[in-house]
């Protein structure tokens, strides 16, 4: 696998504030690639630094090979940034606005790719309308084809899901996962941790303009030793709180339900003591670690969202 | 450096979105130039200049085509790039593969279109008035095209420039208007008493307005070859100018 970005010690500061601290990442090649950290992190000035909507202070930053200040015509050809921001053009219309944008990046009859992403966006009805007459989600569904129209190699999603509904959700993830399939690499931000859990194969976590940490998925959800014990009973379970007074655990008010948050190496001792109490068992469920308490233990955050 | 089908789509952008509205910005610029043919016509009709021997309409036709080509010029760049940054899609710029000059020239092309449309439309109108006569008619077409790049340029500057609509109105009322009005629009500048007379050298619009007064009536206060000169000077300067403030992104990139 070789590099698509290789970011190497970016600065920005604005003013007193330190934006981005000696920024080192390297995103390969076909990756579907999580950029997750609270409000204020520097995810977004990271992005504006690699698209050219921000200054770097100092570091350098490739796309594919290409510096993006000496080449940046280059690496703009191979970047599909869809912004945090929605943004429209109020005089043209859907369609317009991506025949317009083909052009901006050098394609002429682009009328395939346009129906393509029409299509794939559910926005093939709305074509001939006026943004203005678009919904929020529509809208930012409408950035998310401008930024594919060019068919890049490389495709930023910067909160992309954000007012969109459910379903829409869905069917937009559906088709990022097919273009990563197709070989494009994927960046992503968001907030919806269950959803970079769900795509992203790696992930760096920033917090105050650093990364804290990158590692694939697993990794990073291995890298928090926690188990969740949930167990239901089929009667209250009254003697649990005098046989289990060493351990940690939460009991429902009807004494059928047990919470336990344990260390994976106590699993075992703690489950052999509750089948030593005799007790009919409902229902059993074991849950692991979630990137959002790697998140939460990383940036002492409690997830704020921007 | 230049990408033919990158480039032509923001000309191509530029002229459809004045376009759109056309009413707002070709027709209604009509009026107020019509309104100033119908009155100075009545008023100054058995008048003669001073020194150039011709009616006052046939003197203050070009003068009147340059004001309405500058202002809108200078409309089409400042309210399209101020417009983006409200909008927010400055970025769709930024993000694009544009080369600095071809952000210069489209947006300046632009601007130009659509100066050039209403100075043509202007003199359509003005022909009814006057009766139309050219003296250099590809001498006038040069001046216009020279004059309308120097306000598109000027309109990417105040664009840039400003951070909310009131901005560019500070740049179309303290600067444009002054300077189109003091040009020698509607007067001869060399019949100026004393020192107005010279202060008016100082404004570059007067050379715009005299050049192309040349090239219609085939009389100027000033040899049309100096004043080619500073316009296309200005030209020149205007252009490097808004390429370096792209380039740095100028109140556009943080």
């Amino acid at each position: 696998m070789s590099t698509a970005i290789k970011i190497k010690e970016i600065n920005k500061s604005y003013g007193n504030l330190q934006a981005l601290d000696d920024i080192n990442l390297d995103i390969e090649k076909g990756e579907f690639f999580g950029l997750l950290g609270p409000n204020g992190a520097g995810k977004s000035t990271l992005i504006g630094i690699l698209g050219g909507l921000v200054h770097k202070d100092s570091g350098k930053i490739t796309v594919l090979g290409n510096d993006i200040i000496l080449n940046y015509r280059e690496t703009k050809k191979s970047l599909g940034i869809v912004p945090q921001e929605i943004t429209f053009d109020p005089y043209f219309t859907v369609r317009e606005t991506l025949e317009i944008h083909s052009g901006y990046f050098g394609i002429k009859n682009n009328t395939d790719k346009i129906n393509e992403l029409l299509a794939a966006l559910s926005l093939k009805d709305k074509a001939e309308i006026g943004p203005r007459q678009l919904s929020g989600g529509m809208k930012r569904r409408l950035l998310i084809a401008k930024a594919l129209v060019h068919d890049p190699e490389i495709i930023v999603l910067d909160e992309p899901t954000a007012g969109v509904d459910v379903e829409l959700r869905n069917s937009l993830w559906e088709y990022v996962i097919q273009l990563n399939k197709e070989g494009k690499t994927i960046i992503l931000t968001t907030h919806y941790l269950e959803e970079a859990e769900a795509l992203c194969d790696r992930i760096a976590i920033m917090n105050k303009g650093k990364i804290v940490k990158v590692d694939s998925k697993e990794n990073l959800i291995n890298s928090i030793d926690k188990k969740i014990i949930k167990i239901k009973f089929a009667d209250p379970a009254h003697e649990l709180k005098e046989e289990l007074i060493e351990i940690d655990f939460k009991l429902n008010d009807d004494q059928r339900q047990i919470e336990i948050e344990t260390a994976k190496q106590d699993l075992d001792k703690i489950l052999r003591k509750i089948n030593d109490l005799n007790l009919d068992i409902v229902d059993i469920d074991i849950e692991s670690a979630k990137l959002e308490d790697v998140f939460i233990k990383l940036t002492n955050s409690g997830g704020d969202d921007d | 450096m230049i990408n033919n089908i990158t480039f032509f789509s923001l000309v191509k952008r530029e002229v459809a979105r004045f376009s759109k509205v056309a009413i707002q910005t070709i027709f209604a610029p009509l009026i107020s130039t019509g309104l100033y043919l119908i009155i100075f016509s009545y008023s100054f009709q058995n008048r003669e200049v001073a020194g150039y021997g011709i009616p006052y309409i046939d003197f203050i036709v070009p003068g009147l085509i340059m004001m309405s080509l500058i202002q809108n010029s200078f409309a089409n760049t400042s309210s399209s790039l101020i417009g983006a940054k409200y909008n927010g899609i400055i970025i769709d710029f930024l993000l694009a593969p544009f080369s600095y000059i071809e952000l210069t020239l489209g947006f300046m092309i632009g601007g130009m279109v659509r100066g050039l449309v209403v100075g043509s439309v202007t003199y359509l109108v003005a022909t009814f008035f006057y009766g139309g006569a050219v003296a250099h008619p590809f001498l006038a077409l040069f001046f216009a095209i020279l004059v309308s790049s120097i306000f598109s340029l000027f309109g990417i500057v105040a664009g840039l420039w400003a951070e909310k609509f009131d901005h560019v109105s500070i740049f179309s009322n303290f600067f444009i208007t002054p300077l189109t009005f003091l040009s020698g629009v509607f007067y001869s500048v060399k019949g100026l008493p004393g020192i107005w007379s010279e202060v008016s050298l100082f404004n570059p619009v007067f050379y715009m307005v005299d050049a192309v007064r040349f090239a219609f009536i085939g009389q100027s206060d000033m040899a049309p070859s100096f004043s080619a000169l500073i316009i296309g000077s200005l030209a020149v300067i205007l252009l490097l100018v808004v390429t370096h403030l792209f380039k740095i992104g100028y109140k556009i990139k943080s």
